[in-house]
């Protein structure tokens, strides 16, 4: 409780909670009313699958994406073949380190605890600025041409395009696992589409072997662009209100 | 909405307990406890009585989907402000970013009722006019320093800065609110 000292006047104080007293009252039957519609929502959600994993503590939240963020990963470099080895360049080592990084701190923001103060928002576009940012400069550390050459010989145009939509294809799960746990954080969309296009970066940059910046820039970078610019463009002609 | 009295009352975390154990009574106790309080803090800074009570709804929802990140020990309070202040804040930013603030409308929307006294009417009109000129980060400081009558720690721990922050906070609002409400005051001494 407040002690005398915090209150800097206490006739204001006296004053601020008489004039509020004036306000309008609540009747019972205004909050019986509030109450079964909210309960009726909490049933609903809890008989879907957002609102299955949304209830769950945060704890297992995390375990359960990290799970899945360790299983796609896993199952991605195992199932296709990685780029040749004269191409696992130090360059290539520390991008994908990055992107597993940047995968892991947008995973902490999305599924941060309701009940903690918001996550400034600021930081929010900071971790997608640096996701953006981190593709693009992958795109500057590309495969050397040599290696290309002998495992590779498309067109480069056509490629990125299939570069693209592979991406998109395969950060879509992650968009959609990371909007299942969110509970509601401001910009949560906005971090799990950066986060998508860090992932479909990561497996093109350790599946591809197409080489050229520009290449890498429009068939790879423009991944997270697409995810972060299209998503954030659909949350904002959709009102949240009626997606929550 | 009636309660029983032979029983000693439970906590609030008690309830929290009992709930995050399956009893849906203690959920609508919990309700019956914090809906009144919550309401009348998000009328103060939405003044619009829907969209008050949909907050308040949105955090008893948000407070239901986090039940499992209880711990026992914990206080509840703090909880139930920290959710509401962040839907309320989230409002904000949206309807700035949407750039609908008409606080005309706001206006229109206001809680008073018909059946208030005029003059309580217009006194009541002073004080919220006075509290939304306050700039968000004082507001909600007083709200919950004041109306809640929460401690400066705690109120530290739900907007997410330090106790010292708030403090400062808090001197520049009442600063601020005893220029603009001194007519009132000196009216009635």
């Amino acid at each position: 409780m407040t002690s005398p000292s915090d209150r800097p006047d206490a006739g204001l104080g006296e004053r601020l909670r008489e004039l509020d007293a004036a306000g309008t009252p609540e009747s019972g039957a205004l909050f019986d009313e509030m109450f079964s519609e909210m309960k009726t929502r909490c049933d609903e959600s809890d008989r879907t699958l957002a609102g299955f994993l949304r209830s769950r503590s945060t704890s297992v939240r995390r375990a359960i994406v990290l799970s899945i963020f360790a299983l796609l990963g896993v199952a991605g470099w195992f199932a296709f073949p990685l780029i040749g080895a004269e191409g696992r360049t130090l360059q290539w080592t520390a991008s994908l380190v990055a992107f597993c990084l940047l995968l892991v701190l947008a995973m902490f923001m999305v599924t941060r605890p309701v009940h903690l103060p918001a996550i400034p928002r600021w930081q929010s576009w900071c971790l997608v600025c640096v996701a953006l940012g981190a593709t693009v400069v992958a795109a500057f550390w590309p495969v050397p041409a040599a290696l290309a050459a002998t495992t590779h010989d498309h067109g480069g145009g056509f490629m990125a395009g299939a570069c693209m939509g592979v991406g998109l294809l395969l950060g879509v799960p992650v968009y959609a696992l990371l909007r299942l746990v969110d509970r509601g954080n401001a910009l949560g969309n906005l971090v799990a589409a950066a986060a998508a296009g860090v992932a479909g970066n990561f497996v093109l940059k350790a599946h591809c072997s197409i080489a050229g910046t520009s290449h890498e820039l429009l068939g790879h970078a423009s991944v997270a662009l697409v995810f972060v610019v299209g998503l954030s463009l659909v949350h904002r002609w959709i009102p949240s209100e009626t997606r929550h | 909405m009636s309660g029983s009295s032979s029983k000693p009352r439970p906590t609030d975390e008690e309830l929290m307990d009992a709930y995050v154990d399956g009893d849906d009574a203690a959920f609508r106790l919990l309700f019956e406890r914090y809906a009144p309080i919550l309401l009348r803090l998000t009328r103060r800074h939405l003044r619009d009585d829907e969209l008050a009570q949909e907050i308040v709804q949105q955090t008893f929802f948000r407070l239901h989907g986090a039940r499992n990140d209880f711990r026992r020990g914990s206080k509840l309070r703090p909880w139930v402000m920290t959710i509401a202040m962040n839907l309320v804040r989230e409002h904000w930013r949206r309807k700035k970013r949407r750039k609908m603030s008409d606080l005309e409308v706001d206006t229109q929307a206001a809680p008073e009722a018909d059946f208030m006294p005029i003059e309580l009417r217009q006194r009541s009109v002073l004080l919220h006019g006075a509290l939304e000129r306050l700039p968000n980060s004082q507001r909600e400081v007083i709200e919950l320093h004041w109306f809640q009558e929460r401690p400066y720690a705690e109120i530290a721990q739900i907007v997410g800065t330090s106790e010292g922050a708030v403090r400062v906070r808090a001197h520049r609002a009442y600063t601020t609110l005893k220029q603009l409400l001194v007519s009132e005051i000196r009216g009635d001494e």
